[in-house]
This record gives structure tokens, sequence and C-alpha cells, in this order.
């Protein structure tokens, strides 16, 4: 019983199988194409498909339509295109009608298609091809051809009512790849240089000048120079480039000449073309200390150099320094940290501070207490370079600092006294607690802070400067990230359009006055948009203008964590020894009397003006 | 001195003539501007004439090839392909007998009529192409240029009729096209098909008269034997 349950099922498994075989073969009857070759007829032909009930003849229908008709017609010649065709003679054929066409049996329409003649031309190859011999060179070993045919004979040319153009083809007959010529429209083309030693293949194809599909080819036509008695057969060996012997005199004539070289005692021509190569040299260093290992001597050395302690520490005083910011909240509280920084040891700082601006930070990181270890090391100190330009700093600094005190002799009571409103809405504004100890211990400090900052910012005579927003026990300063423009609003069309004589270097009372008059009667805004805004918190006075456009909004009035606080302000440009271009701030000042020629305006002068 | 300058003048004649009758030379000879007399002859009038019909029936077919690639695939545009364009009121013969029984002068009429009626809705197709949604640059200057070769051609078949006709030359001829609205549909699916269709219809259309202004060449030109 088992053994006949198993053959059992083998054999219904069996007879699944072919049964689901033959499924997957069966094919739907299809319209496999319809095409014109001349667009005076046409031909659509089909695919029965292997459904087994249309084994018997004629079941399949053709039925076309044009697309003004209503009725489905059948096909008028199943015969003239052969075998599963129907043919449209010309009474039949309008060309640019829509047609539908439908396979279809009694009961089932099996494929359908729609198109119009113009669409479905290929036409027919071209015919009567030969060549005939132009020229051959003068080795005897290549020639030209001219290759000519006709068009296909049942499309009229003649008359103008079907443009042909053809592509030629040709290879040497035991190639695979075919070459092809360019389409023209002639019915002739050359073929140049070709081998008359070797045997050609040629086949032309034609299409409708404005279609993309090309018709069938024609008949190959052989190309055979022997036959005409050109064909050179002791010239198969063709004479090739010596490739070989070039490269070997190359290199063997190259080493000859270098060698030459190397071993000439002329200097001047081995420098000329074999230059030294620069080792590596730090100035001041003996390699020798290297090679010896007197790592205590070198780094005494280095340490004169400024730029090699910045970057011993430059990279982790930032993270120390965000890492101290969160942490220890009451350093902060000391403002003799920050007397430190102001005091006279500035002067020393400046070295530090006064190295060229760069983005790489190093100026904002310099310690305080690296010049107090310049001045102790200098015995070790073999550069007379560094100490140089540290005088130069100083003097530079000097000159600053007595311009400064002269324009801060008018506005720094000025400075003093907006100072604290200014912290006052910082801390209003500012969204870190950390900020918050500052309101009781700061007023002069910031002062000179600023000044500070803007006496770097004066140095450097760049748009780099950020505020100090911190300074460590250690003596370190913190410098705040940048911080968003407070350039509150939607640009106002009245103040944007002021023609300020923006020369970069001031810009006039008059000016900024009608701007504020613009803006002073507009509404408050509590949502700051940021216009001109400066990623790193900084202004430039080309953004000033619309820094002046956009004022306006009071900032005690929305406080939000887009606020930015602006309580800096930095010198652009000095115009020594007449002005200062200061970066106006987006802080609105209560109004107060402005009295300033024409030449410059300063920070808080500014600040004065705006509503 | 007399000498060089006579000897300098004629080779400046000698040059120019040189220029000017240059064989094998692809550019029509062009009538110096503002003069009365010169008269291209009409060879040169058709030539022009089946150059333009050709260039804006290749332009035509890219522009519409483009567009059927890009917004007309899976909508099933070509299902309604029975479409019916704003000219098919003219009646144009529809296959070379036809295109052979015509008199010449009605034929270039019937051209003339067909091209009347697509200055209209070539320049509202130029101008509604910029608002589908993010339509290729290519197609937006395709339709653009069509436009204006299409006036181009227009006045050079008006030329042409002009030498050709024998009597007075009929106006009447013309399709009125509103399409206009089915082009600014604010259903998508429907705008695009109106381009579909309109740019379907240009194909044909254009088509047309370039095989017309082929079959008017051969046989005016060069006596059904080109």
């Amino acid at each position: 019983m088992d053994l006949r349950h198993l053959l059992f099922t083998l054999a219904l498994i069996c007879a699944n199988d072919s049964l689901s075989a033959s499924d997957d073969i069966l094919q739907r009857p299809q319209i496999s194409k319809c095409r014109s070759p001349e667009m005076e007829t046409f031909s659509c032909f089909w695919t029965a498909g292997n459904f087994y009930n249309l084994t018997v003849p004629r079941i399949l229908q053709l039925l076309y339509k044009k697309s003004n008709e209503e009725d489905w017609k059948e096909c008028p010649d199943y015969i003239t295109s052969g075998q599963n065709s129907c043919y449209f003679n010309a009474s039949y054929t309008s060309v640019w009608t829509p047609y539908c066409v439908q396979l279809a049996s009694k009961k089932e329409v099996y494929d359908k298609k729609c198109f119009s003649v113009d669409e479905i031309v290929l036409p027919d190859p071209p015919v009567h091809l030969n060549w005939t011999l132009l020229n051959t060179s003068q080795t005897g070993i290549h020639g030209d051809i001219q290759v000519r045919w006709d068009p296909p004979p049942t499309a009229d040319v003649r008359k103008g009512w079907i443009t042909l153009e053809y592509e030629l083809q040709y290879k040497e007959v035991n190639e695979t790849k075919w070459n092809e010529l360019k389409p023209r429209l002639s019915t002739m083309a050359p073929l140049y240089s070709l081998k008359t030693a070797r045997d050609y293949e040629i086949r032309i194809r034609s299409r409708q000048r404005t279609s993309e599909k090309f018709g069938e080819f024609s008949e190959i036509l052989y190309v055979s120079f022997s036959q005409i008695g050109i064909g050179c057969d002791h010239c198969t060996e063709e004479v090739e480039f010596p490739w070989f012997l070039v490269v070997v005199f190359g290199v063997c004539g190259l080493a000859v000449t270098v060698i030459s070289i190397m071993l000439s005692k002329q200097p001047r021509l081995k420098m000329l073309i074999f230059p030294p190569v620069p080792v590596p040299k730090i100035k001041g260093i003996d390699p020798d200390l290297l090679k010896k290992g007197k790592l205590d001597e070198v780094n005494s050395i280095l340490a004169c150099h400024d730029s090699y302690k910045a970057q011993l520490y430059c990279d982790d005083l930032w993270v120390e320094f965000i890492e101290l910011d969160i942490e220890d909240p009451e350093e902060k509280n000391r403002a003799s940290d920050t007397d430190r920084l102001l005091s006279e040891d500035d002067l020393k700082s400046h070295s530090c501070l006064g190295t060229k601006d760069d983005d790489s930070g190093r100026a904002s990181c310099c310690e305080p207490d690296i010049p107090e270890t310049d001045f102790s090391a200098s015995d070790t100190c073999d550069a007379t370079s560094d100490s140089d330009q540290f005088k130069k700093a100083t003097e530079k600094e000097e000159d600053l600092l007595c311009l400064e005190r002269q324009d801060n002799d008018e506005s720094l009571p000025d400075l003093a006294s907006t100072d604290p409103q200014h912290q006052h809405r910082n801390t209003e504004s500012e969204n870190s607690s950390v900020w918050a100890p500052f309101e009781d211990s700061v007023e002069s400090p910031h002062l000179s802070v600023h000044t500070q900052i803007s006496n770097q910012n004066s140095l450097t005579s760049t748009d780099f400067y950020a505020q100090v927003s911190d300074i460590t026990p250690a003596g370190r300063v913190v410098l705040s990230p940048g911080q968003k423009s407070k350039l509150g609003r939607a640009q106002r069309e009245g103040c944007t359009e002021q023609n300020f004589t923006m020369d970069n270097t001031y810009f006039c009372e008059a000016d900024v006055k009608k701007c504020i008059a613009v803006t002073s009667q507009e509404e408050n805004e509590p949502r700051v948009q940021e216009q001109g805004y400066n990623e790193d918190g900084y202004f430039t006075t080309e953004s000033l203008t619309t820094t002046v456009a956009n004022l306006g909004a009071p900032t005690a009035a929305a406080p939000s964590s887009e606020m930015p606080v602006a309580d800096y302000t930095s010198i652009h440009i000095v115009q020594s020894p007449q002005g200062l271009v200061l970066n106006a701030t987006a802080l609105p000042v209560p109004d107060k009397e402005f009295n300033v020629s024409c030449g410059y305006v300063s920070t808080d002068q500014l600040n004065k003006i705006m509503p | 001195l007399l000498n060089t300058s006579a000897s300098l003048l004629l080779v400046a004649l000698l040059v120019s003539h040189m220029l000017l009758t240059k064989e094998g030379v692809t550019s029509l000879p062009i009538c110096p501007k503002g003069s009365v007399s010169c008269q291209l002859s009409l060879e040169e009038l058709f030539d022009r004439a089946v150059k333009l019909s050709h260039y804006i029936h290749f332009l035509s077919s890219e522009i519409f090839n483009e567009f059927d690639e890009r917004y007309a695939q899976g909508r099933g545009f070509i299902a309604k392909a029975v479409n019916s364009c704003h000219t098919a009121s003219l009646t144009t013969p529809e296959d070379k007998e036809q295109a052979q029984q015509i008199h010449h002068e009605d034929l270039l009429n019937l051209i003339l009529g067909v091209l009347r009626s697509w200055n209209d809705p070539l320049i509202h197709l130029a101008s509604e192409v910029q608002r589908i949604k993010e339509a290729p640059e290519t197609i937006l200057w395709k339709a653009v240029e069509i436009e204006e070769q299409n006036k181009r051609l227009l006045e050079g078949m008006e030329k042409i009729v002009g030498r050709v006709h024998s009597g007075v030359v009929e106006n009447d001829i013309y399709t009125p096209w509103d399409g206009l609205p089915s082009l600014q549909l604010a259903d998508e699916d429907s705008r695009l098909f109106a381009f579909y269709n309109l740019l379907h219809c240009l194909r044909r259309d254009s088509h047309k008269i370039d095989n017309y202004l082929k079959v008017l060449k051969c046989r005016l030109i060069h006596d059904n034997n080109c």
C-alpha cells in the first residue's frame, strides 16, 4: 500500500509539472508590428500564439478603424504580405489619419494598436550597390573607393513624396565589428584608405529623414582589390614604426645624460638640473641637538617661539575653556582675573594678541602668561627676531592707545554710562545663566574690555574679533562663540533704499537720522528676523547698511532664544588719525544728543541715534 | 603711387568677386539690405522654405518625444490617441495621389492656411509651456524656436505665393484655435493631456507641410525629377 501511495503521488507530481510547464509557454496572440515602406501602403504583422483552439486557420481577424469612423472593418488583404499579416493598399491608406487595428477572434480581443502611417515608415533597403576605385597610394598599400547605390524602388524619391537618408557600414572580411559612416542624403559615399591587400564588405540601410529607425540592410557588397589587379601580395608586411628600438635607445640616451650630469664637475649645471632638496630645519636649533637626543634643550629653545607654544596648547585650551565654563561658575566672580588681564601686563600680552590674525584661532588662544615665560627664557633664546617682532607690536600698541585715549576722552563717560544699560539688557536677554554674575562686578572692566578688544582689533585691522565672555582664574580668556545678530526686522523699504555713502569708512549723521526717522515710526515686531546675518556674530560695515536699516526692534520687548546679544563693538577700520569705523550694534539706546561731525560715527553715538 | 593704388583696387575687386561667386558655399546669396530690385530666384525661395519646414518638423518631433518621455509615461495618453487637431477641418491631401492631383496654387494656399492656423497656438504654447512644473530647458527653448521659425516660414511662403500666383491671393483658408483654456486647466492630468495633444498635432502638421513643400519643389523646380 505504501509503495502504491508513493507511486501515485509521484505520478501526480509529474503530471502537475508537465501541465504547468505547458502553461508557461502559452502565449497570447499579439500584433508584432505595423510598417509602411513608402508612405503609400502599410502592413500589419502578428503572432498567433499557441492557444490550443486557434490551430484552425482564420479564426484570428484583424479589424481596423480610422479615427473618424465608428465601425470596425476587417482587413482587406490577408495574403500579400505573407502569413499572419494584413496588407492595406494605397486606396485604404491615408497618411496623416490616425488608425486603430485590433487582433480579435469572434469572442475576444487579444491586442490593439493605434498609430498613424507617417509614424511607421521603415523604407526598404537600397539596391544596386557598386564601387569604383578612386586612387591608390604611392606604395600601393592603400586605396580609396567610391560606393554608389540606388534608392529603394518602392520609395518615390523622384517626386519628393519621401526623403531618405542612408547609412553605410563596412568592415574587413574577417573582422566582426562594422565601421559606420554618418547618415547622408546622397546616394554615393567615398571610403578612404582601405588596405588593398584585404577584402571588404559593405552594407547600406535607409530611413525616412525625420525618423529615428532604419529599415533593413541591403545585400552585402564585396570589395576585393585583387579582382581589378591592384592587390599587392608582397605588401602584406606592413612597415610598422619600430617602437621597440625607439624605447631602448631613448632609455639608454637618457641614462647616459643623467649619469654624465651627475658626475660632471660643473656645480652650476648640477644645480640647474638636480636642485638641492631642502632639508627640514628649525630656526635656531642645531640639528645635532635633535640627533643627540637632548630634548630639554630643544624644548627650551622652542619655547621662545610663540607659534610652537600655541600649537602645544591651543587646541586643548578650547576644550578646557568649554569645560570650565560649565563646571566652575564661582571662579568667574573674581574680578581680579579681569584686572589681571587688563593690567599693565597687557603690553606684554599684546605680543600674543597682536599676532597676525588668521582663522586658526591661535590669537585668541594665547595665554597671558606666555609672554612672561618668554622673558624668563630669553637667556636661552637665540632668536632675536622674536623680540624684534615683539617690540614692533608694542610700538603699534602704544600708538593706538594714544589714539584711543583721544577718542575715549570724549566717549568714555558715555560708554561708561551706557554700558550698564547694555549689561542690563544683556542680562535680561541672555539665556545663559553664566552671565548673571557679571551684573555686579563689571562696569569699568567691561569698559576696558571693550576698549582692549577694540584695540586688539585695531591692531590687527581685520574683521576678526570675539567677545570676551569670561576670564578664568588661570587668567585665560574665554571667548564666546558667535552670536546671532540682532538685526531685527524684515527689510524696511524706506531704509534700505537709502543711499548711504558707504564707502566703507563712515556714514553721515544726516543719512543715519533719515533712516531712523523712517524706522522709528514702525511698530516693533516681536519676532526677530535675521538680515545680513553673520555666522560669526560680528558685523562688518558692509552689513552696516542693513543693520541700520533693520534697527528698531527694542531688545527688551521680546527676549527670545533668538535674540542675540551684541554688547560689544569692534573697530572695523582705523582711519587714522581722523576716524575709526566701528561696527554698529543692534542695541538701541535712549535718545541722547548726538553731536558729531560727519566724519565718523562711533558705536555709542550710533547707538544713541537708533531708536 | 597711381600704379600701386590701381593695383590695390584691382586686387580688392578680384578678391571680392571671388568671395561673392564662390562655388560650393552652402549659404544662399543674400540680397543686400534696402535693395528694391534684388530678387531671389524661386528655386532659392523653395530651398529656404524646405530647409525651414524640415527644421520645424525636426524640432516638433523632438519636443514631442521629450514631452512624451517626461510627462506622458504611465498616464495612458496614447490610449486616447484618437485625437482631433484643430486643423482637421482643412481638407488637405491625405495620400500621394491626392497630392499629385491638386493644383499647385491650391496646395500653396492650403499650406499658408495651415501655417496661419498654427500661428496663434504656437505663441500660446511657448508661453504656457513655461508654466509646466519643472519643464526642462530644452522643451522651453524648442517651443520658442518653433514659434519663431514658423513665422519666418510664413513670410517665405507668402513671398512664394506672391511669385507663383497668377491671380488674387486668397486669405480665407484659416482655422481658429480655441484650445487655450485647456492648456490652463487646473487639473494637472488634463492640462498635460492637452499639451500632449497639441504637440502631437504639431508634429503631424509640420510633417504634412514639409512633405507638401518637397512635393511642390520637385514638381515646380525640378520637374518631378528630384
